[in-house]
């Protein structure tokens, strides 16, 4: 990751707010494009190409959501929505939108580099490894091997699912609409509660503190994040 | 001014009608009485109103006319006035008034059908006789008749008993009184007798005549009281204006057998604007004429002088010196409109007037009252936000100012305190756009299944630094059942709890959390109990109202918390309490309404 510098294409029509992402980025060994307008960001993001980008959804021009929907029709390109929006609606909206991961302004720039180093560290899908590591649990997506600190633990195949999909794009939150579609179809969506159960359940097996959880965490309103610290 | 109703032609009621518009321009009261003796209808008027003096025109009736009546107007006023002073006017010219004929006639004029009952009766009779005079003897015949007669004037006007009296006699008299065939009588006792007959027939007739009238007016009085009764009760029983104008309206409606409309002065004058209780849309023309009505504060359409053809009857709304409305009665084209109804129709008016503007002078006070409040709200809301939001701006700005040329121990202090300042700069702006999406109506909570547990993890990591300094301890069940709220809203509930019983207890002292269901009220609650000064009495009942702080609490904060975990709490359907916590501190308590979930398949 750290072999060739890395390039965030930075779009937010808050000029301050562009400076101190420059300053924040680079200390971080980042290079950083900016745009100050939705259009702009587009021609960007075609021109240079950027390995990630981080975008206010409250741009003047066309609105962040918009801009992000005409992105994602060509681009695969890791994307941090950063909104000042307090309604955990439009976070799902741009999340199920095609962002990657969102940050509520005001933010600190440890948490910003965080974030962005989670959402640069793979595209999912691409060199995927086979078993996955974090805390004392230890995930063999091939072999569909569920193990802590060494015993193996018996998840239902449910509770596999999901703990695989949080697996898959971990360090990200993946939205509760995501999650119930991929596992129970269209029509669950609304059935919230499924998720809660055996998320509940799978804490149980795999948390020290089932309900302190450090890996598998609640965004409230929004979804899941499985942290690999 | 007093005035008792006399049965008057259609001219002459103008008359009346425009003399009474003049003396109440002039500041007259008016008032309507029903009774079928003027001077006592007068004399009972001035003693009810404490009248002292009562001025009386010179009676221009003939003098049998007043033999008739049982002597002049004057001449029974003086004899039971008692001690109120009459004075006597001379009467203008005699072409002012109708003719007499229609003036001692009584309000309902007998009409054709009634005579032709008296002829039928009489001649039945007449002919009954025939044939029972020679068994009974033509005195009986006499008695017959006068039955007739008494039996008549229960149901007829004094007219048709008059002339059934009249005709009865002559009857009786040519016909069975011998000799026979002639007006003449040979007899002196016959003579008597007819002349006794003659008396008893007509002053049975007329008595009865009389009573009945009496009974008649009685009921008028009767009725216009029961109606201003009613009226005042559903004035007095309605809560707002609206419910009682339409109360109003409609007991108009019944009285006046008509529909009514009540427009109101828009409240700078400029103005009429229909009351939605009206049972009939008030057209352009009829606006035009309540509009006439309404500036020059008189009467006008139908039944008036001024614009006649209009639909409706106008009456303003007079209170003191300006008209605020004006009261519409739309009749059926054939309804006319009594002296009585007219005046009932004034005090309707009236009475909706002074309901009107009572209600006004309410709503200004009201007014007032609020403009004075937000006032006040509106200086300590500057003064709370003023002070709020520079204090962590003057922070930061002498924090930035020192940076540059601090050793490094000193820039790590002074980066915690920028941090600091920048969390309370964050939380206060929070506060205030959540109060404010909350007072705009913008709150709408999208309930979800929440986990108790995540939620309060979540709340507590938002306020872990605020909660530095106090022991902390929860006590959730492990088993704490997933319940239906917005997860957003609650986890700030959560946490501005914690932070309210974090920011107005002293350091070192506890805070505890709890949660658990009620069962049986089918409800979850989740409580924070501090070990602060509590909250008194007095401040428990604004505890929730914007911008109110504790009399004893620490500088920070703007007063919000409650106000905002109450506003989220209750669009969640919940409810918060506030409480004393045995051994000191206060206990505030959150509820939400609790349902258990469906099932949840297992594969």
């Amino acid at each position: 990751m750290s072999a060739a510098k890395l390039t965030v294409l930075v779009i937010d029509d808050e000029v301050q707010i562009l400076r101190l992402l420059r300053i924040t980025l680079e200390a971080a060994g980042m290079n950083v494009i900016e745009a100050e307008t939705g259009k702009i960001g587009l021609e960007e993001a075609a021109r240079c190409q950027p390995d990630a980008v981080v975008m206010d959804l409250g741009l003047p021009d066309i609105g962040g959501l918009e801009v992000l929907k005409q992105l994602r029709e060509w681009s695969k390109v890791p994307v941090l929505v950063l909104t000042v929006l307090a309604a955990e609606r439009d976070k799902v909206a741009a999340l199920d939108a095609g962002a990657d991961d969102y940050l509520t302004k005001p933010f600190g720039s440890a948490e910003l580099t965080a974030r962005l180093r989670a959402i640069l560290r793979r595209v999912p899908g691409e060199n995927e490894p086979s078993v996955v590591t974090f805390g004392d649990i230890e995930m063999d997506l091939a072999a569909r091997i569920v193990r802590r600190g060494g015993a193996e633990v018996r998840l239902t195949a449910k509770e596999y699912a999901m703990l695989r999909l949080l697996v898959v794009h971990r360090g990200k939150v993946v939205t509760h609409g995501q999650m119930l579609r991929e596992l129970w179809g269209p029509k669950a969506e609304e059935n919230t509660h499924y998720l809660r159960v055996h998320m509940t359940h799978i804490r149980q097996k795999l948390e020290a503190e089932p309900h302190k959880p450090r890996h598998l965490r609640t965004e409230s309103g929004i979804g899941y994040r499985l942290v690999e610290e | 001014m007093r005035r008792a109703e006399w049965p008057l032609g259609y001219e002459a009621l103008r008359r009346v009608e425009h003399n009474l518009a003049l003396a109440r321009e002039l500041g007259a009261e008016i008032v309507v009485t029903h009774d079928n003796d003027v001077a006592a209808a007068l004399v009972r008027v001035a003693l009810q109103n404490n009248a002292t003096q009562i001025v009386v025109g010179k009676s221009r009736n003939p003098r049998w006319f007043d033999l008739l009546r049982g002597g002049n107007l004057v001449d029974r006023l003086l004899r039971i006035a008692g001690s109120i002073d009459i004075y006597l006017v001379p009467a203008e010219r005699a072409a002012e008034r109708p003719t007499t004929w229609i003036d001692w006639r009584p309000a309902e004029a007998s009409p054709a059908r009634e005579y032709a009952e008296v002829f039928g009766v009489l001649g039945a009779l007449t002919i009954a006789s025939w044939f029972i005079v020679p068994h009974s003897g033509y005195l009986s015949v006499g008695l017959f008749f006068l039955l007739a007669i008494i039996v008549l004037s229960l149901r007829l006007g004094p007219g048709p008993v008059f002339v059934a009296g009249v005709a009865s006699a002559l009857t009786w008299n040519f016909l069975f009184i011998p000799p026979l065939f002639t007006f003449a009588i040979a007899r002196f006792e016959d003579g008597l007798m007819f002349v006794t007959y003659f008396v008893v027939a007509l002053i049975s007739g007329q008595l009865t005549a009389r009573v009945r009238a009496q009974e008649r007016n009685e009921r008028m009085r009767e009725d216009r009281a029961t109606a201003l009764f009613h009226l005042t009760q559903a004035l007095s029983a309605a809560r707002t204006l609206d419910e009682a104008v339409f109360a109003a309206l409609r007991q108009a409606d019944t009285y006046f057998g008509a529909k009514t409309a009540l427009l109101l002065d828009d409240g700078n004058g400029s103005a009429l604007m229909p009351h939605f209780a009206g049972s009939f849309s008030v057209t352009d023309k009829e606006r035009g004429v309540a509009d006439w009505a309404w500036r020059n504060r008189k009467k006008a359409g139908r039944f008036t002088d001024t614009l006649p053809s209009a639909e409706g009857h106008h009456v303003p709304l007079v209170r003191e010196d300006t008209a605020i409305g004006v009261l519409i009665l739309r009749m059926p084209p054939e309804a006319t409109l009594s002296l009585s109804q007219r005046d009932l129709a004034e005090s309707f008016a009236a009475q909706l007037a002074q309901l009107v503007e009572r209600e006004q002078l309410r709503a200004v006070g009201e007014r007032e009252k609020l403009l004075a409040e937000s006032d006040k709200l509106h200086r300590t809301l500057l003064d709370g936000v003023s002070h709020e939001l520079k204090t962590p701006l003057a922070v930061l700005s002498a924090a930035v100012e020192n940076l540059k040329g601090a050793d490094e121990a000193t820039r790590a202090d002074l980066a915690d305190e920028i941090r600091t300042a920048t969390r309370r700069l964050n939380r206060l702006v929070n506060n205030l756009l959540d109060q404010t999406r909350l007072e705009s109506g913008a709150l709408r909570p999208r309930l979800d299944w929440c986990d108790g547990h995540d939620l309060i993890n979540a709340a507590i990591d938002g306020v872990s630094e605020s909660l530095i300094g106090h022991p902390f301890e929860t006590n959730i069940p492990k088993d704490l059942p997933l319940f239906r709220a917005d997860a957003a809203l609650m986890e700030q509930v959560i946490a501005n709890l914690l932070l309210n019983a974090a920011l107005h207890t002293p350091s070192g002292t506890e805070i505890f959390l709890a949660a658990g269901v009620d069962r049986q009220k089918s409800r979850i609650y989740f409580t924070v109990a501090d070990r602060g000064p509590g909250l008194p009495a007095t401040m428990r009942e604004r505890l929730y109202q914007k911008f109110q702080r504790g009399d004893a609490a620490k500088a920070g904060g703007l007063g919000l918390g409650l106000s905002i975990i109450r506003g989220f709490v209750t669009a969640q359907g919940g409810d918060v309490v506030a409480g004393e916590n045995p051994g000191g501190g206060a206990v505030l308590t959150v509820y939400l309404p609790f349902k258990a979930h469906g099932d949840v398949p297992n594969e």
